[in-house]
């Protein structure tokens, strides 16, 4: 059977490690771009690489065959040749792509953990065929190291749903398309219960100094706090969009066990990357607490969890420098001046007033280490 | 102290002036005039002055300062320097013309090593340090290259009538980069001129005769921006300083259209010194 090609920008995570298991390597070909060099020579010279499905206590492999991985700019050829693109790039690169898609008719799947984005680049770009996918599984950018000496590009996924706005429903694969309203539903239960707690998970995890997700589960107080954020992003989610309790109380506990599972090895420096990206206004930190605010929950659990954030220490992260802003300036300032927030405003007010105890509990936290 | 800690401490003590600043923004303030009309000093600038070298002291007591109010404070302990203005812009602020700035910058061995522009009224911190980077509060920033007739420029001219007869010369070569480009402001703040440069609002800037403090931070962020820097010094006792910064293209251009200041051969014999970066 002649396979149909298949175009992934970005060789991380999702790209590598979930997309496979959606659209099987035997009904199409694997074409990459990818920035980072050393991967994509990886990927050419070896041609493939493998995915691990955690089950329940195991993995199961997935052998993915890799046509070619190209340098961005490199794959215009092949783009006029294959039945989709799917990008996984992140939302600061994916607007960079502006000008691939604005010359082409096949659908564009992004999954950039942002439901903005495709709809500002089919404005920018007058192409209608960009729509949004929600990848609702965690994957890790690595894999447990006895994986890595199996295959040195193994990747680590899970079980999951593959959510994509149907427009796209041309395209065959193992996936739910579905229209935008049960994406829209999808899409917040995502940004709140999934990527809220999942990053404060993180920030924990950094300050107990763990390499991965599950290891900052493992500690009470960390686990707590996470617990505490999803509560309370029900709760938001209940009163500010009508969402059905028992699904929410479904996701919340599908979430927790997927923070918990050790087989993920889910890198903390990858969740916990770009905390300013989290912390802006229309996202799952900020943005989150004001949304409970205007719902009238006082949102104390995630409080800790932007405290979290704020005291993020990584010396290879593109928002390093938080450190010093930290550091340099006094709770008032860095809230005003760096976090944007009105000195008029609940949310600044309120994280003024916990912020010792906020400190003092990340402090308890950085003695475990 | 390491880089990153006189970065940390330079974003202190440049907010703190800022917060004096702005204390008292639109209020009427006695002035001072210095060496002309245009070289003025406030009571502003001096509280502002006062704080950003407590705070410098709290965090060293044998610090070496340069400072527009007060001159070279300290000794030559061999350590470096702090350059400080703590209102780059009093004509501006006296005006209400909201293009004002505090700048801290740390010079060691005769180089630049952090530097810190702040520019209260939008609550902006530009910031930056030799092996870190340059930032604008939350983010990392780049001086992007652009051609001359798409470009904006900044300049700024001593305002001390140091050289009246030269002030024709002055005008010419305001006009020349004016006429070719989108513009060339002068805006009053030399520093908050670098800042934007850093971050690719302005395409390129150049000054004569600007004094150390107004510049030294900014000239870092450029660099560390990507820009190209050019400074010669016209007058090492009363800290004078000629300067352009730019990405290459527009370096090369207007390196090209202000010979007079610039050039080698307009050096030889001047006294002046040449540093480029």
């Amino acid at each position: 059977m002649k396979k149909s090609k298949l175009l992934i920008y970005g060789a991380g995570a999702i790209g590598r490690g979930y997309i496979p298991w959606v659209y099987a390597p035997d009904s199409y070909d694997y074409y990459y771009v990818e920035s980072n060099s050393a991967l994509r020579e990886s990927l050419n010279k070896r041609k493939r690489f493998t995915s691990f499905m955690t089950t329940e206590d195991d993995y199961r492999a997935l052998q993915v065959p890799v046509a070619e991985c190209f340098a961005p700019g490199a794959e215009a050829d092949v783009l006029a040749d294959v039945v989709a693109v799917i990008t996984c790039v992140g939302p600061r690169n994916f607007p960079l792509l502006e000008p691939v898609f604005r010359n082409i008719r096949v659908p564009v799947i992004c999954c950039e953990n942002d439901a903005n984005l495709p709809e500002q680049m089919r404005r920018n770009t007058g192409n209608p065929n960009i729509v949004f996918a929600i990848p609702d599984v965690i994957t890790s950018s690595t894999a447990r190291d006895d994986l890595l000496l199996q295959d040195p590009l193994a990747v680590i996924t899970e079980a999951g749903t593959f959510f994509a706005d149907e427009h796209a429903a041309a395209i065959v694969g193992n996936c739910a398309y579905v229209n935008r309203e049960e994406l829209a539903k999808q899409w917040a239960a995502k940004l709140y219960i999934h990527n809220t707690p999942h990053c404060i998970a993180a920030y924990l995890g950094n300050i107990l100094g763990v390499r991965y997700l599950h290891e900052a589960m493992q500690h009470p107080l960390a686990d707590s706090i996470v617990e505490g954020a999803m509560l309370e992003m029900e709760r938001m989610l209940q009163s500010d969009l009508e969402i059905d309790h028992a699904f929410l109380q479904f996701y919340s506990n599908k979430e927790l066990a997927r923070f918990r599972n050790h087989l993920l090895c889910d890198p903390i420096a990858r969740v916990a990357r770009e905390p300013f990206r989290k912390l802006a206004h229309n996202d799952r930190l900020i943005g989150a607490a004001q949304r409970c605010l205007a719902n009238g929950i006082v949102p104390k659990f995630l409080m800790t969890g932007i405290m979290a954030a704020f005291c993020f220490e990584s010396s290879d992260d593109p928002d390093f420098h938080i450190k010093y802003l930290l550091r340099s300036l006094c709770p008032e300032d860095f809230l005003r001046t760096i976090i944007r927030l009105r000195e008029s405003e609940a949310l600044y007010n309120l994280l003024l007033k916990h912020w010792d105890a906020n400190l003092a509990t990340i402090a308890e936290l950085k003695n475990e280490q | 102290m390491n880089n990153e800690k006189l970065l940390e401490v330079a974003i202190s003590a440049a907010v703190r002036a800022g917060a004096c600043l702005m204390e008292s923004y639109l209020q009427v303030i006695p002035v001072t005039r210095k060496e002309s009309s245009r070289d003025v000093a406030t009571p502003v600038d001096q509280t502002a002055e006062r704080e950003v070298f407590a705070l410098l002291r709290a965090y060293d007591d044998d610090i070496s300062i340069l400072s527009e109010e007060h001159g070279f404070q300290g000794r030559d302990n061999g350590r470096g320097h702090w350059v400080v203005d703590a209102l780059d812009g009093t004509v501006n602020y006296l005006h209400q013309v909201p293009f004002f700035s505090v700048s801290v910058a740390y010079v060691f061995e005769g180089v630049t090593q952090v530097g810190v522009v702040y520019a209260p009224l939008v609550d902006d911190i530009y910031y930056g340090a030799r092996g870190i980077g340059a930032f604008k509060n939350q983010r990392s920033i780049a001086s992007p290259d652009s051609s001359p007739r798409d470009s904006l420029f900044a300049a700024t001219f001593s305002g001390k009538n140091y050289e009246p007869h030269q002030r024709q010369e002055e005008f010419a070569l305001f006009s020349a980069v004016n006429d070719q480009s989108r513009g060339c402001l002068r805006t009053g703040s030399a520093a908050l001129n670098l800042a934007y440069l850093a971050e690719g609002r302005f395409n390129g800037c150049w000054g004569k005769a600007n004094k150390a403090w107004d510049i030294s931070a900014g000239l870092l962020l450029a660099e560390l921006a990507g820009a190209d820097v050019l400074v010669v010094e016209r007058d090492a006792q009363r800290h004078l300083l000629h300067y352009l910064a730019a990405p290459t293209q527009n370096f090369e251009w207007l390196k090209g259209q202000l010979t007079s200041l610039f050039s080698v051969d307009g050096l030889a014999g001047s006294g002046m010194r040449k540093v480029e970066s």
